[in-house]
């Protein structure tokens, strides 16, 4: 039987990027997620210690990236009021996804659909789509109802779907 | 657009991977919070009323110690060390060792060799916690010690 660190290792290997993508939702920056990623396993670790250092579920997890998140936004926020305001640039390698084709128009316009997604929509699409969570799993992340949880995977993915009709319909009047 | 054509588009875009550096990061991190919880207790030797220490490291603090002697004759210092362990069921929680008094002996010869001596009375005290039953327990153990450190310089 490996080792709790190798059992927590694999496990980040297969769950790494799907809690990168929902930490990415609550930060300024891919490096800022990662941290928050970190925070999250090292609170996670301390938190299955007395359950038999096992990996913990994905639910839970999200949870606490989400809690984390929050925490950072507040204290980022009372930083911002200090500072006065601060301009952000977005790196340009700094994407949320990535094409598994080859990169063409569908898929960017996606992916900046997703990005662009109010913060109460993309969580439910990244921890359904990309998590694997069900409705249930997510509603309990979110405290709300299974029901509401499925409206907005629904409204979100018609968003989505009506953001890609209208850039079909430019490019068509385009050409 | 259909809400399954929407998802097999989503299909096609994948969250990217954490950085090789935060990967290592984060693995590194595990290691260490892994072999925190599983240093192996130390089995303290029983009390001996008079011991030789040279080399070890509590050597290595004395010498620090050393050089306020002529200030702390008589003056109680703690050293602490947290440890979280099991064995048989019973974990350590914590390990202090204080040094209660410290006495300046002066000039020793040993093996020839000229060393400055300081007697230390010590009190080990580990904070051991009772897996099954929740109870903490104090272990204390006094112990005297000579240190001795080689002169080098006059």
């Amino acid at each position: 039987m490996s080792s709790p660190a190798q059992q927590w290792k694999q496990w980040l290997a297969e769950n790494g990027p799907r809690l990168l993508l929902f930490a990415r939702g609550w930060s300024n920056s891919r490096h800022d997620a990662e941290d928050l990623v970190q925070e999250a396993i090292l609170r996670m670790w301390h938190h299955q210690a007395e359950k038999g250092a096992v990996p913990p579920d994905l639910p839970l997890v999200f949870s606490t990236i989400r809690f984390c998140g929050l925490n950072h936004h507040r204290s980022e926020s009372r930083r911002r009021k200090r500072e006065g305001s601060v301009i952000y640039l977005n790196d340009f390698q700094d994407v949320w996804l990535d094409p598994l084709l080859e990169e063409d128009e569908e898929a960017v316009v996606l992916r900046e659909a997703v990005q662009n997604l109010s913060q109460k929509l993309r969580e439910v699409v990244v921890m359904k789509f990309w998590g694997g969570l069900t409705f249930l799993q997510i509603s309990e992340t979110l405290a709300i109802s299974p029901n509401t949880a499925a409206s907005r995977y629904r409204y979100a993915l018609e968003q989505l779907a009506h953001e890609l009709r209208r850039v079909k319909e430019d490019r068509r009047h385009a050409n | 657009m259909q809400i399954d054509a929407i998802e097999a588009a989503l299909s096609r875009l994948m969250p990217p991977a954490l950085s090789e550096d935060c990967q290592f990061e984060i693995e590194a991190m595990l290691d260490e919070l892994a072999s925190a919880e599983t240093v192996e207790i130390v089995e303290t030797p029983p009390h001996s009323s008079r011991r030789w220490i040279m080399g070890s490291g509590i050597a290595a603090a004395a010498a620090g110690l050393l050089a306020i002697v002529p200030f702390l004759k008589t003056a109680p210092i703690q050293t602490t060390a947290i440890a979280s362990t099991v064995s048989s069921g019973l974990v350590l929680v914590g390990e202090l060792d204080r040094v209660e008094s410290m006495t300046d002996e002066g000039w020793q010869d040993s093996d020839g060799s000229a060393m400055h001596a300081v007697r230390l009375n010590v009190v080990a005290e580990n904070s051991l916690r009772d897996e099954e039953t929740g109870i903490v327990m104090e272990v204390s153990e006094p112990r005297e010690e000579l240190l001795l450190t080689p002169i080098t310089a006059f």
